[in-house]
């Protein structure tokens, strides 16, 4: 996926860059509006990061220029200032997603592969890893192609995992991921080892193979070693 | 006006007005009085008047009229002149001795010289003196009654600025919206009182509100740090070619830096919370949102053989912000599963004007006042924020709503009152 980023503070595009370009997708940084502009007239992409405050414009303004070119473009938001304005005004115009700064890398790589399956396969497409098979439309789980009944926050979960299989997922992204921000998530710990401890059961029943590796003191691992 | 000068003129002039009244009607009693005593005396005029009429016809005695009496005695020395004395003379007719005064005087009558002595009755003087002057303490004792009441009346009129500001100064606080406007007074001292305040408090909360724009911004700045803090090492963590030990150290310090942002981010909540930056409030539907969030946490629920019991009336709405909504609820309901026990159960009554949230777990040992102090948390969960009943209250205040913590039959109940006002 050709993905723009648009954000003002290098180092954190940089970050954003490194990360997404392992993914396998092809990222290109500017650092300002009239450079994003500049951009977006001369070449085509399949999603665009934009930091709402940019040193030379409003983001905002930047999606609406965007959404004119072309309408099936993903757009995920990040910013440090979460209005509810915000966040409502860059949905209506066409935003697919609203991240609020601090942010998790695995967070925006799961919202991106989001952005790809829509903007790819109209949403109607599934997600396979090796036995295992999702269908997003339907939040269904099929291993061996035997279906597995998961409750919504473990589907949210497997998805999530495979989204960044192979990479180390931390307890507080993961739990930023499912339950949002302004949780006191102190617990929400204890939250993600009973979800884990639930899914991890329900596929090994259905003979898949334990991809989910605990990484002491940190988080979770998905993938083969 | 000066206060003192205020007061002063109030009470002359009351006391003018008062006087004015108080003289005319003292006039008319006063009148009232002379004239029965006149009326009395005619009277008794008349009684002797008459009884000369009937001792003129017929062979009676002539009775003494003390009052025409007049005693004319020859004198061979010269006495002084005329003496004014009282004394006492028998009446007849009543049997009694009564006060007269007397005027003596000397008159020389064909070189004879006759000392004169002649009489009025005092009792009827007596008695009307005694009347006026009970007359005269009853119009003072009334005077004076009406002075205070009317002094009081008018004073009260001054000092209600004064109370007025004392009031608003005591209510005053500095969070509020609402502008700090004090009553204009024509008296100086409590003008320029009400001045001095009104520039003291604004003094005051254009510092409190520098002061907490430089705390939001700085915690806006924070963001942008904290985020580049943490995507490096998210990105260190995936880098794979690290010892077991740097990792642990890596791991900690992204813990750290991840516990600062959810701090900052929930600080920043509450600020907009007390900023009212929520404006828009609309009915929202309680049952709805307790619904969803239960669904989102069966598996905790399940997990945790907790047993939920619902009274909910499905159609109360309530009128406030969505989005704050779903926060006070996730915050209550996170709170109960938390501190609740294995198998323990979980209460949630909504009715028209009131919600509660209860859960089974042992007494607290801390001050419940405490519960909704930010950053008080319990030692059992060290990682807690404590900061999601700061967050409940904060949007109950907004709301005007009452949440309150009470310990009942081994539950913890939290209970919030809506405002149907």
């Amino acid at each position: 996926m050709k993905i723009l980023i648009v954000e003002d503070e290098k180092p954190l595009s940089d970050s954003m860059v490194e990360y997404l370009a392992e993914e396998g997708h092809l990222c290109e940084a500017v650092y300002n509006y009239l450079d994003a502009t500049e951009k977006i007239n001369m070449y085509q992409y399949d999603c665009v990061v934009v930091d709402i405050n940019l040193p030379d414009g409003n983001g905002l303004d930047l999606i609406r220029l965007i959404k004119k070119q072309s309408i099936t473009l993903g757009i995920i938001i990040i910013s440090a200032l979460n209005s509810l304005e915000n966040r409502i005004e860059g949905l209506e115009i066409g935003a697919d997603h609203y991240l609020t700064k601090p942010f998790h890398l695995a967070e925006l790589n799961a919202h991106l592969k989001s952005v790809n399956r829509r903007i790819s396969y109209g949403g109607s497409n599934q997600i396979i890893f090796n036995e295992i098979r999702l269908i997003p439309d339907e939040h269904k789980a099929f291993v061996h192609d035997a279906e597995i009944i998961l409750t919504k926050k473990e589907y949210e979960l497997l998805l999530f995992f495979i989204s960044n299989k192979n990479k180390v997922i931390t307890k507080a992204g993961l739990a930023e991921y499912l339950w949002g921000d302004y949780m006191d998530l102190a617990d929400s710990y204890d939250f993600i080892y009973t979800h884990i401890k639930n899914l991890r059961q329900k596929m090994l029943k259905k003979g898949c193979e334990d991809y989910i590796k605990t990484i002491y003191g940190l988080g979770y691992k998905f993938g083969l070693n | 006006m000066r206060l003192l000068n205020k007061i002063t003129l109030n009470l002359f002039a009351i006391s003018l007005f008062i006087f004015m009244i108080g003289m005319v009607v003292f006039y008319y009693v006063l009148r009232q009085q002379v004239d029965s005593n006149i009326n009395l005396e005619l009277k008794k005029r008349e009684i002797s008047l008459n009884k000369e009429f009937d001792a003129a016809h017929s062979s009676i005695n002539q009775t003494v009229n003390l009052n025409d009496t007049i005693i004319i005695t020859p004198i061979s020395q010269p006495k002084a002149a005329e003496t004014f004395s009282d004394t006492l003379l028998f009446n007849p007719e009543t049997s009694k001795y009564a006060l007269f005064r007397q005027l003596g005087f000397v008159k020389t009558i064909h070189n004879q010289d006759y000392y004169i002595q002649i009489f009025k009755p005092l009792e009827e003087t007596d008695r009307l003196i005694i009347r006026i002057i009970i007359m005269m303490n009853i119009l003072i004792v009334i005077i004076i009654l009406t002075l205070i009441i009317a002094n009081r009346h008018s004073s009260r009129q001054d000092w209600k600025v004064f109370y007025d500001t004392i009031a608003k100064v005591n209510n005053y606080d500095v969070n509020s919206h609402e502008e700090f406007m004090l009553q204009h007074s024509d008296i100086r001292e409590f003008e320029d009182l009400n001045r001095v305040l009104s520039t003291m408090t604004e003094r005051i909360k254009n510092d409190y509100l520098n002061l907490k724009e430089y705390i939001e911004n700085a915690s806006h700045e924070i963001q942008t740090p904290l985020a580049i803090i943490n995507s490096k090492m998210e990105l260190l963590l995936q880098s794979g070619d690290m010892k077991e030990k740097q990792y642990k150290t890596v791991a900690d310090a992204y813990e750290a830096s991840n516990r600062l942002s959810r701090l900052n981010k929930t600080l920043i909540l509450l600020a907009k919370i007390e900023n009212r930056q929520f404006p828009e409030s609309k009915p929202v539907n309680p049952a709805i949102m307790i619904n969803h969030q239960l669904e989102s946490l069966e598996d905790l629920i399940y997990a945790k053989k907790i047993k939920v019991v619902k009274q909910v009336e499905e159609q109360v709405t309530v009128l406030m912000n969505p989005y704050l909504a779903e926060i006070l609820l996730v915050n209550l309901i996170k709170n109960a599963l938390r501190h609740n026990i294995p198998g323990g159960d979980l209460k949630i009554e909504l009715t028209g004007n009131s919600l509660v949230i209860a859960n089974s777990g042992p007494a607290l040992t801390l001050d419940p006042d405490m519960l909704f102090k930010r950053f008080h948390t319990s030692s059992s969960s060290p990682e807690s924020l404590g900061l999601g009943l700061s967050i409940v209250q904060k949007i109950c205040t907004m709301y005007g709503f009452k949440v309150s913590y009470s310990y009942q039959n081994n539950m913890h109940v939290m209970l919030v009152v809506f405002n149907k006002g």
